[in-house]
């Protein structure tokens, strides 16, 4: 997280500048700056809800919010990703303008203008944090990479043509070594015919941990460490860490490996049967799963909550459960579940009663925490599920 | 961890299954042989994943009108959520985190049992509130003698 939330300044400081004078490109360096700021809240709030399930005692609670940033780490990561590429071709189209006046403005206009459209269906989706798309997007980056390289390099190809047609050959040569340098992706790029020596830059999804050598990547176990556990606890998906290491590792490892990574790397990253199994019950529960959607903390309380510190990103709708029909007219008191006639006590009615009289008996209001702790216990007593989905409305 | 399943099929016969599995005819003589174990214990100890605290508590109330022992019913419950936020039993000192201990404890008992005991519990929670009880105090059953004077029995 920290690794994106580094990257996050530098592109947005990037993003100015591009673009030339005339303003003609300017839509296209607009449409990488207006990334920015969901990029950059996504994060934030990841971290938040991060900071915040550290204070909570309850294991299963800690858990649970910890699962809410999943989506939005993912998102981040592949919105970053995207992010970086798109500043990648604009810097191209800057070299050419600049470099290489033999290939018409018109023609790198449409260039990026197809560019932007393989785009933009992707970060629409990250940037929706609908848990579904964020996840099927992630997955798919490695294949939609492959495509943006692919046009990477027939704009470029089509410039140096376009140069030595002009008969400036010592210049397209020039021309190739900088794109090289320029490049942020040069990771996704295969070698180019003439071997310019490839440097990567990308410090994105790797942080600090992963460490970068020629077109080889080094991944350092202390990043592997820190996916492990991130899969394990079932907040990213080992699909979509898979996804980035082949980015990651570029071409190479793609070609190799086709979709899937060695199997020691997957081993290494946690992706043990077990641990999908577990992802695949968490992803159920998880808002994967069609079941409606209910809120814990009862909406007709929102102020009530509120004032105990419910707000912002740990406002009442980021506790939402889904629950199958049956089980919800169960814990909301519905069906037959009821077992003496004397017992109407469903799940929002206890739930207010049991918070508002422990804090009449403690004397004072309740923390958030403490809130939290005694909603955790009672979601346990009552069966519910402690897989928590956000139910903001967009 | 629960993951939805205590709400599957037939809970009622599998809370009963359970129950006779372990020897006992009826959820009360299960929880009486285990008295000041918290619910969530007991509910665990019958199923680990597919029962559910509140299923275990609904039927024990349903038993205890049947053989008109609400009161004590009652008294059990306060029992058991005691012993499960102040384990080692009332605090000589309450500070800010036992006093929600205590809190957290009442507040859950009188949420849970019948609306008919409302206003007693509100009574006992005031009165130990204003006299409390002695330190180290710690319930082991519903017929226990601070208890039974809190909330003495009046069932016909």
């Amino acid at each position: 997280m920290d690794g994106v939330a580094r990257t996050l300044p530098r592109l947005a400081e990037n993003t100015k500048g591009l673009g030339g004078t005339d303003g003609v490109f300017t839509p296209y360096t607009d449409y990488g700056a207006i990334q920015v700021p969901w990029l950059r809240g996504t994060l934030a709030r990841a971290t938040s809800l991060a900071d915040a399930s550290e204070t909570i005692e309850d294991p299963d609670m800690r858990l649970g919010i910890l699962r809410l940033t999943g989506p939005r780490l993912e998102a981040a990561m592949s919105g970053a990703m995207l992010l970086a590429t798109w500043l990648d071709f604009l810097r191209l189209g800057e070299v050419i303008r600049q470099e290489c006046p033999f290939y018409g403005v018109e023609r790198l206009f449409v260039d990026l203008d197809r560019v932007q459209k393989r785009i933009e269906p992707a970060m629409t989706a990250l940037a929706s944090m609908d848990p579904e798309k964020v996840q099927a997007t992630a997955t798919a980056m490695p294949g939609l990479m492959g495509q943006l390289t692919g046009e990477f390099q027939s704009i470029q190809e089509g410039a140096r043509l376009a140069m030595e047609r002009g008969g400036r050959v010592v210049a397209a040569a020039r021309f190739l070594e900088m794109i090289t340098l320029v490049s942020a992706l040069n990771g996704t790029l295969p070698r180019p015919p003439p071997a310019a020596p490839v440097t990567l830059s990308m410090g994105l999804v790797m942080g600090s941990g992963g460490v970068m050598m020629g077109t080889r990547i080094v991944v350092t176990a202390e990043w592997v460490e820190r996916m492990r556990k991130l899969v394990q606890a079932g907040v990213i998906s080992a699909p979509v860490v898979s996804a980035a290491v082949r980015i990651h590792a570029g071409q190479v490892l793609m070609s190799q490996a086709k979709q899937d990574l060695p199997k020691g790397v997957r081993e290494a990253l946690g992706d043990s049967p077990e641990v999908r199994a577990m992802h695949e019950t968490g992803r159920a529960g998880a808002g994967m799963s069609s079941a409606p959607k209910h809120h814990v903390l009862p909406q007709e309380h929102r102020e009530w909550f509120e004032k105990r510190g419910f707000k912002g990103e740990m406002d009442i709708d980021q506790f939402c459960v889904r629950l199958e029909q049956s089980h919800h007219e169960a814990i909301h008191g519905g069906g037959d579940w009821r077992l003496g006639r004397t017992w109407p006590r469903e799940w929002n009615q206890l739930i207010m009663r049991l918070l508002k009289n422990s804090e009449r008996a403690t004397g004072r209001t309740l923390t958030r925490n403490e809130i939290l702790k005694t909603v955790a216990e009672n979601m346990k007593f009552y069966g519910i599920p402690m897989q928590f989905i956000s139910g903001r409305k967009r | 961890m629960t993951d939805g399943r205590a709400w599957q099929g037939n809970w009622k016969a599998r809370l009963y299954e359970r129950v006779r599995e372990r020897g006992y005819d009826s959820l009360t003589a299960f929880a009486d042989a285990r008295p000041a174990v918290p619910l969530a214990v007991l509910a665990e100890e019958l199923g680990k994943d597919d029962v559910a605290g509140v299923q275990l508590l609904g039927g024990l109330l349903a038993e205890a009108e049947q053989r008109k022992q609400v009161t004590r019913f009652v008294r059990d419950v306060l029992v058991r959520m005691l012993s499960q936020s102040v384990p080692n039993g009332w605090p000589a000192v309450v500070d800010d985190a036992t006093r929600f201990q205590i809190g957290k404890a009442l507040g859950s008992w009188s949420a849970y049992i019948p609306d008919a005991y409302q206003e007693r519990a509100d009574q006992v929670m005031a009165s130990l509130r204003t006299t409390p009880p002695p330190p180290g105090w710690r319930p082991l059953g519903p017929d226990d003698a601070l208890l039974l004077t809190l909330l003495p029995d009046n069932e016909a």
